[in-house]
């Protein structure tokens, strides 16, 4: 400000203007502060509740006993391994498809209109609330087999994954430059082989990145369970029979007026947040730059 | 319109533009090209943005056909047979006409690879043969010292211009016998411009090379025919050194000399 | 000619053709005023024709110099790259000239206080005259860029060579007659050289305006009239 000469914003006028621009400047900015620290007060919040609550029921006996009947000392070993097995399932299901799907609209039906109405449903499928695929699957999968079963789990959480993976698949594909594409053409490399040697490849870490959050996000989902793999309160592998998993387990056992069971909650709880915060750091480190490969 | 004084010693021509017309949806980019492009001789397509140079130059390999609504009409005859025919087999044709872009775009694979890829895609050959074939391509490229010891290193990581030539070995790998370069140097430092240049010069010994450059010196000191487009018009085609000493036609002349516009 | 998008270097270009019409100027006068020294036996003038050359060499630095730096950093192309190097070689040749007009002067000083006849001397007149004529023209033709008088000026330059042949046996002629004539004679004989010389030197930037303007050589063989390489004269026998 010191000798601004006779620059146009050395006249009064403009002058105040500045001044004025900069008090709302400041308002503005401490506006925006203050609510990234209200948002943040509430995530911190959860997890200081979650960590005060589960961290004390975190034991050994958590990983390698069934879950108990009211009243006695257990573990979740079951629900984790129903939900290890469901999500891996789901996921197995889901991302081919959403892999395949998500290539054919970035590379083959960039230009047509298919691809603008399946981009438009898979939006759709993606903001749709997982109660309403659950009860999906519950109509087309649990009551024709007439029962509850792991498969229609796996099910209801492959429909979940495939949108998120269509999703990143296409973006990260429409990011690979398109030079790329015309260096691999003018090599006289066929569309398939390009695809595979060389679209994949630029866009291997992004589509890694979608699989890990769509698996973050099926991994604490509770809803489409509910209505297809239920529960159960023994050790079972079955995929034919109700399966535990750990969201279901914590909603009914946090429901549940018995101590040890609202314990054991907050114990999964706890666990399940930790998987998922784990998958979205891998997911970030996979898709910052790497400085060599 | 146009004013092409040339047919002066007959050489042989690989490629012959005839009535090309070429339409981007229904705007006309290209009006009516009659070029040839000589056998082993450097041809520089020059002339203001917008042009058409480079839509001709993408026509010549069918790159176009990337694209929906983009349609060319007319013949390019290769070594005979016309291109355009709706029966040509692109990926045979881009295998005989190779392409070097603005932007190095080296694949996300090695150095190695690189090379190998499009090769292994038309040959079966041993490891030890594609290791001379690898070898003599980057050789060739003037590349082979820089990168002799890091070969499974990534193409990402070498520079600007040692990538730009990583393509130019990609290219000739595949040993096609035109290869068509669209501004290989816009985006490098003049040293490496001046590598480029070098091996354009070297690679005139076998091949059949055709230059869209925006830097008229480039064109001056690289090519041996240049051919001056404008509003998709090619308005003069001629000798590069009669084309940068005295042209024939008053536009060629305000825009070698900078008084366009 | 429209103008370039860099004005400067419009700027640039006038500059260099401005310091050839300056040359061109002082060469014109320089071998006007050399002559008339000459058959004058004027040494004030001839001294000033000796001064003034400096001038001439120093403006031919001035425009190379400028030329250079247009190529170096103008990269000139087609018109323009051959308006410089028109300018470049005219220079050369108008500073050649200047040179050539200098050395006849120098000659005046030496015969100064010697044997006179002014009828050796018309030959060299009429020879002078005619070679300035063909300096003007050639000038103007640069200033026009009028390539058929340029053209006409590189044919007549076989006249001035026939008339230095002719002049030459003139020239020895008197030596023979009269050994008294030699040394004005040689004198004189090495000045008609001179303007043969300065008349190639136009013919020289006759054929550098017809490059400058429609970018090809004047090819084909001037006709060549300068046979006094092969030219003697013999005692006649009796």
């Amino acid at each position: 400000m010191a000798s601004l000469g006779n620059s146009a914003i050395s006249t009064p006028a403009a002058q105040a203007l500045y001044r004025r621009r900069r008090r709302s400047n400041g308002i503005l900015l401490t506006l925006s502060f203050a609510a990234t620290i209200f948002g943040l007060l509430w995530l911190a919040l959860i997890l200081i509740a979650l960590f005060y609550q589960g961290f004390s029921g975190l034991s050994l006996s958590i990983f390698t006993e069934m879950t108990p009947p009211p009243g006695e000392a257990g573990g979740l070993l079951n629900a984790i391994i129903g939900s290890l097995i469901m999500t891996i399932a789901g996921v197995a299901i889901g991302t081919p498809i959403g892999i395949l799907a998500g290539t054919y609209m970035a590379e083959y039906g960039r230009h047509n209109q298919l691809t603008n109405v399946v981009r438009f449903i898979n939006d759709i499928l993606l903001a749709a609330p997982s109660i309403v695929i659950g009860l999906f699957v519950y109509e087309v999968v649990v009551a024709p087999m007439g029962h509850f079963s792991a498969i229609a789990g796996s099910l209801a959480l492959a429909i979940l994954v495939i949108p998120v993976v269509v999703r990143t698949t296409e973006d990260m594909l429409n990011l690979v430059p398109n030079t790329l594409r015309e260096a691999s053409a003018a090599l006289g490399l066929p569309r398939a082989v390009m695809i595979r040697q060389v679209a994949y490849r630029a866009a291997l870490s992004g589509i890694v990145t979608g699989v890990l959050l769509a698996i973050a996000r099926v991994s604490g989902e509770t809803a489409p369970l509910l209505f297809t793999a239920l529960n159960n309160q023994f050790w079972s592998v079955d995929p034919n029979a109700p399966m535990s998993s750990l969201p279901v387990t914590i909603f009914q056992f946090a429901l549940s007026p018995y101590p040890e069971w609202q314990k054991l909650a907050w114990s999964g709880a706890l666990l399940i947040t930790i998987a998922v915060l784990a998958l979205n750091i891998i997911a970030r480190t996979f898709l910052s730059p790497r400085t060599s490969k | 319109m146009m004013q092409s004084a040339v047919a002066p010693n007959a050489l042989p021509e690989k490629i012959s533009i005839k009535n090309l017309k070429f339409f981007y949806g229904d705007s006309l980019a290209l009006k009516s090209i009659n070029l040839p492009l000589y056998e082993k001789k450097v041809t520089a397509f020059i002339g203001p943005s917008g042009c058409g140079k480079s839509t001709l130059l993408r026509v010549l390999n069918r790159m176009y056909d990337l694209y929906p609504r983009q349609r060319a009409e007319g013949e390019v005859l290769f070594d005979g047979g016309n291109i355009l025919n709706p029966g040509q087999d692109l990926n045979l044709l881009r295998a005989r006409i190779g392409m070097v872009f603005q932007k190095p775009t080296p694949f996300p694979m090695s150095i190695y690879d690189n090379i190998a890829f499009g090769i292994r895609l038309y040959e079966n050959i041993s490891r030890a043969e594609m290791d001379a074939r690898v070898e003599a391509a980057l050789t060739r490229a003037a590349l082979w010292n820089e990168v002799k010891d890091k070969l499974s290193s990534s193409g990402l990581s070498l520079s600007g211009g040692q990538q730009q030539r990583l393509c130019i070995a990609r290219s000739i790998a595949v040993r096609p016998e035109v290869v068509l370069f669209d501004e290989p140097c816009s985006a490098l430092d003049p040293i490496s411009t001046a590598k480029i240049e070098e091996l354009i010069d070297e690679l005139t010994a076998d091949y059949t090379i055709a230059i869209v450059t925006h830097n008229m010196q480039q064109a001056a000191r690289v090519s041996d025919y240049t051919a001056f487009m404008y509003l998709g018009e090619l308005i003069e085609f001629d000798e590069t050194s009669k084309i940068f000493t005295a042209p024939s036609d008053k536009r060629t002349q305000d825009y070698i000399t900078g008084r366009f516009g | 000619m429209s103008e370039h998008i860099v004005s400067r270097y419009d700027d640039e270009l006038k500059d260099v053709q401005r310091r050839i019409a300056e040359m061109g100027g002082i060469a014109e006068r320089l071998v006007d005023l050399s002559v008339t020294a000459l058959t004058r036996i004027d040494t004030v003038m001839a001294n000033t024709v000796i001064m003034e050359d400096r001038r001439l060499d120093e403006i031919q630095r001035q425009c190379e110099e400028e030329a250079i730096r247009i190529i170096a950093r103008r990269q000139p192309m087609a018109l323009d790259l051959r308006e410089v190097i028109g300018a470049m070689r005219i220079s050369n040749d108008l500073e050649r000239i200047g040179d050539l007009a200098k050395n006849n002067a120098k000659r005046v000083l030496a015969l100064d206080g010697q044997f006179q006849s002014k009828r050796f001397m018309t030959g060299v007149e009429h020879m002078a005259e005619l070679s300035l004529a063909q300096l003007k023209d050639v000038l103007d033709a640069y200033a026009t860029r009028d390539v058929h008088q340029a053209f006409e000026v590189w044919k007549r330059d076989a006249d001035i060579d026939s008339m230095y042949t002719s002049l030459f046996r003139e020239l020895l002629t008197y030596m023979m007659e009269d050994p008294r004539n030699i040394s004005l004679c040689t004198h004189l004989l090495f000045c008609a050289k001179n303007i043969e010389r300065i008349g190639d030197h136009t013919t020289n930037i006759a054929e550098t305006v017809h490059y400058v303007v429609t970018g090809e050589a004047l090819t084909q063989d001037r006709p060549k009239q300068d046979e006094s390489s092969v030219t003697t004269v013999t005692y006649a026998d009796n």
